[in-house]
């Protein structure tokens, strides 16, 4: 992959648009994508698979009076874009007028992000990954005894262009690898496990090495897991955990679900939905950030906007559609059928993770779980995939067969504190939350 | 590009594979076709359609898997594919530490061609549209001033997969499914609800034809409705009785994915060791039978060209079986269960389920909950997970109800189960005759996603930890 390769991408897709308005598009905007990518996978200690996948596609949006004809087509050869346009132009003919249409985005410059390429990532050969895996095996087995570990290393080279017929042209060219393992530590009819990750666009932000005895430390430490009384608690969700609290934030802040009356934070634009604590910025522009990139799915110049401020909901997240039917300015969310947040980063507190757990006389501590609310009614109940009693400031067992529970817009007013300490992956700070008050449902 | 094409290019990937030499290969074309549309608060929001269509090469060399896909037609990139797997598994090969033994199995030569009465490409969209649009007018009917969104969604899909290995398997199959949903939100002040009912089928647009609004939107509109006013539900273990939809989420979720081979043999599920060992009541019979005609999840062959069947997990709490695919088989010394699918072109053929489901009993609801003086009825399964090496689980129901001094009572909105496998098993008390096998969805396991059906009887356990607000 290379220059010459967004070159043609950009072609393709000016080709794709020109088709689609040739046809009878109004408006039309494409987008080409090309990606090749080489995974390891372990199973039971030992390399299961070794595989490379490339592949392609050119996908349309045609506009006839506002209403919406998509096609994709895989590959990416001048056929099939002139395809995808055509199809595109004929199924917008036939979808309805939208009244709230009115264009889509016009040209602009784009900023400059950093370390979205790294040619060492994009050079990464199939041995190289399973060393990394391989690697963590050992690592693994070394902490835990007959450690059973699962896992996969995974590099991937993307590209993509994307025009509309109003002018816009852009393009980018990224690299991503990943490391995951997942440790399996059984004693007789006792099992523990743990699941742990890293994952940068940049060489020098990856750390494939140690995850494999991190993770067993933690599975270690969930042997002799056990069910606990049901309560109303402090509930404390470590950096693994507590991004699913900040991501059904920005989930039911898309302007799309707000304006189709299916978010529980519609028409809390500028009003209170949550503790002085919580503080969420969404920054694209974070060099080498996972989320990061150059704009959104629309074309639309990507920039750094705040969420939510000290507990106040600042702005809906908007795509090009949903910002000009509300009246309001785009925040370059869209990701062409849909809006999603970036790089989320809530701000830090002043006390560690520690200080904050000490603090708790009775609770639980959720190190793996999912606390993503309905985004409609915003209704939080979720297994503790892992996790802890606190008892008298201390994490004294781990638990199984528990849950916690609650209502989103009551979790974040009880949200009570943030940790000053946290973990960093590339465009992503996970630091450990406290939320009062919790319903906590177990087995005793 | 026709079928004809793809067929002499895998079988010329095929040969040069024998040419090379390797233990085994096997090449698979996946092609899809689809269409879709969307009514949103009454107008056409979004008509679109795609296609994707590629080939995935996989080979044994020195025992161990190689794998490598392209989106490419040209039957040189094809050949290319075939090198670049066999580079991939020299990688595999050079960190193995137990070489892959194949099952044997027939080397089928066969066709299977789509079944349905109303080609859906053959129906023009202002049909499709139409249809759509009365389900949508229905539910506006029932629900009125409470709608604060209405969103109607119809698809269609044509497959087809064309799989040639080495050991002389070279067949085709095509499958023709149908998906027609209506979601709607209804909102009551601060309170907003929301409601989903999907139909599924391998088969074309008689699904739409045979499927009255009231069955659909309809059925939706109420459900939302009746949420408005149901209250959160309690916290705690109580007595339970899950409803169809719940127990088929269960037995995919808790025992399907425990039963499947190569979770088993990778030291992942709870069930290793436990062929012939009681592991659930006796009331308790599990199958997956990719056989069913037209569900969701059946399939005639594999992704390995393999015939698929029924297989019985449990027979009355006793495990009699897994789940293999040609690998896992061959490492346990048995027959394969045609259950290794893979999802497209780009990926390989993993052991999945197919229609997973708890057989029913002779007991109706009500003898089921009459001794049941405070517990929950589970309904509208949704969504589900489990972590296998522990047999831990959770399901989400969207709805339920209060039991009460054995009759049902007022009603709760949705909620989260969890439990642990072996444990809910051996807790099951019985089981009705009233069966549904109504769970249509998507499975994912290691990046891919299968289309799959679950379902079951009623089915009371003694109690289940419930992740209520109240």
């Amino acid at each position: 992959m290379s220059e010459q390769g967004l070159e043609h991408l950009l072609a393709l897709s000016q080709t794709a648009c020109r088709e689609a308005t040739r046809a009878g598009a109004d408006f039309a905007d494409a987008m080409a994508v090309r990606e090749r990518g080489l995974s390891v996978e372990v199973e039971k200690n030992a390399v299961k698979s070794s595989d490379a996948r490339a592949w392609g596609s050119v996908a349309v949006r045609a506009f006839v009076a506002g209403g919406t004809g998509w096609w994709t087509s895989s590959g990416t050869s001048p056929k099939s874009a002139r395809e995808a346009g055509r199809q595109a132009a004929e199924l917008a003919k036939a979808s309805e007028p939208d009244p709230d249409f009115v264009g889509l985005v016009a040209p602009s410059s784009y900023p400059e992000v950093a370390g979205l390429y790294d040619e060492k990532i994009a050079a990464l050969s199939a041995s190289e990954l399973a060393g990394w895996v391989t690697g963590n095996i050992d690592s693994a087995r070394e902490v835990a005894d007959g450690a059973v570990v699962a896992g996969e290393a995974a590099a991937t080279t993307q590209e993509w262009a994307l025009v509309n017929n109003l002018g816009v042209s852009a393009a980018q060219r990224s690299t991503s690898a990943s490391v995951s393992v997942h440790v399996v530590v059984r004693r007789g009819d006792d099992v523990g496990s743990f699941y742990d990750w890293d994952r940068a666009r940049l060489r020098e932000d990856l750390e494939p090495e140690g995850i494999g005895a991190r993770a067993a430390q933690e599975a270690l430490k969930y042997l002799q897991s056990r069910t606990m009384e049901t309560a109303s608690l402090p509930v404390v969700f470590g950096p693994l955990a507590s991004s699913a609290l900040f991501a059904g934030v920005c989930a039911a802040a898309s302007a799309e679900e707000v304006q189709r009356g299916r978010s529980f934070l519609g028409g809390k634009n500028g009003e209170s939905i949550g503790s002085p604590h919580l503080t969420l910025v969404d920054d694209p522009l974070i060099p080498g950030g996972l989320a990061s990139g150059i704009c959104d799915g629309d074309g639309f110049p990507h920039g750094r906007i705040t969420l939510v401020e000290r507990g106040v909901l600042q702005t809906y997240l908007h795509s090009n559609y949903t910002a000009k039917k509300a009246g309001e300015e785009n925040t370059g969310h869209s990701t062409r059928g849909g809006i999603a947040p970036t790089n989320i980063i809530p701000a830090v507190g002043e006390r560690t993770a520690a200080e904050i757990v000490s603090e708790v006389a009775d609770g639980v501590y959720v190190a793996l779980g999912r606390p993503y609310p309905d985004s409609t009614s915003g209704q939080v109940s979720a297994l503790v995939d892992a996790g802890f009693r606190i008892e008298k400031g201390r994490l004294t067992y781990p638990l199984k067969d528990t849950m916690v529970a609650g209502h989103m817009l009551e979790l974040l007013q009880n949200l009570d504190a943030v940790s000053c300490d946290y973990r960093s992956e590339p465009g992503m700070v996970l630091p450990t939350v406290r939320v009062q008050g919790m319903r906590v449902a177990s087995g005793d | 590009m026709t079928e004809a094409g793809p067929r002499r290019q895998l079988a010329g990937v095929r040969d040069e594979a024998l040419r090379l030499k390797v233990e085994f290969a096997e090449a698979r074309y996946a092609a899809i076709q689809h269409s879709a549309l969307m009514l949103q608060d009454g107008r056409a929001d979004r008509v679109g359609a795609g296609e994707r269509a590629g080939m995935g090469v996989r080979v044994l060399v020195d025992g161990a898997w190689g794998f490598a896909s392209t989106e490419s037609p040209e039957p040189e990139d094809w050949l290319s594919c075939l090198s670049d797997a066999v580079a991939m598994a020299k990688v595999s090969a050079s960190r193995l530490e137990e070489p892959v033994v194949l099952a044997q199995a027939p080397p089928v030569v066969d066709e299977v061609r789509a079944e349905f009465e109303i080609d859906p490409t053959g129906v023009p969209l202002e049909r499709k549209l139409d249809a759509v649009r009365g389900y949508e007018e229905a539910s506006a009917r029932r629900a009125r001033e409470a709608i604060a969104n209405l969103m109607t969604g119809y698809s269609d899909s044509h497959q087809t997969e064309v799989v040639c290995n080495t050991r002389g398997a070279f067949l085709s199959s095509e499958s023709v499914r149908t998906i027609v949903w209506h979601a709607i939100t209804v909102q009551d002040g601060s309170v907003r609800q929301r409601a989903r009912e999907l139909r599924a089928r391998q088969g074309g647009f008689e699904l739409v034809e045979e499927m009255p609004a009231e069955e659909l939107s309809v059925k939706a509109a109420d459900r939302a409705l009746s949420l408005l006013s149901a209250q959160p539900a309690p916290a705690g273990k109580l007595p339970a009785v899950f409803h169809p939809s719940i127990a088929g989420l269960l037995v995919h979720e808790a025992l399907g994915h425990n039963a499947e081979a190569d979770h088993v043999l990778t030291g992942q599920s709870t069930l290793a060791g436990k062929l012939g060992v009681r592991i659930g009541a006796e009331c308790i019979t599990v199958v997956d039978d990719a056989t069913i005609p037209a569900s969701w999840g059946s399939h005639r062959y594999d992704s390995e060209g393999v015939l698929a069947g029924r297989q019985v997990l449990v027979e009355n709490g006793v495990l009699r079986g897994f789940m293999h695919s040609l690998e896992t088989a061959g490492k346990m010394g048995v027959e394969p269960t045609g259950s290794a699918r893979a999802d497209g072109f780009a990926n390989r053929p993993i052991v999945r389920m197919s229609n997973t489901m708890i057989l029913p009993g002779e007991m109706s609801l009500e003898e089921l909950i009459a001794d049941i003086d405070l517990g929950i009825l589970l309904q509208a399964g949704q969504w589900g997970y489990v972590w296998c090496e522990k047999g831990q689980y959770t399901c989400h129901a969207g709805e339920g109800h209060m039991i009460r001094n054995g009759q049902i009572a007022e009603q709760v909105r949705d909620v989260s189960i969890s439990g642990m496998m072996l444990e809910t098993l051996a807790n099951a008390l019985a089981v009705s005759r009233d069966f549904e096998m109504e769970m249509p969805g998507s499975c994912g396991k290691n990046g891919q996603s299968m289309s799959v059906n679950g379902g079951g009887p009623y089915v009371k356990v003694r109690e289940i930890v419930v992740g209520g607000q109240a």
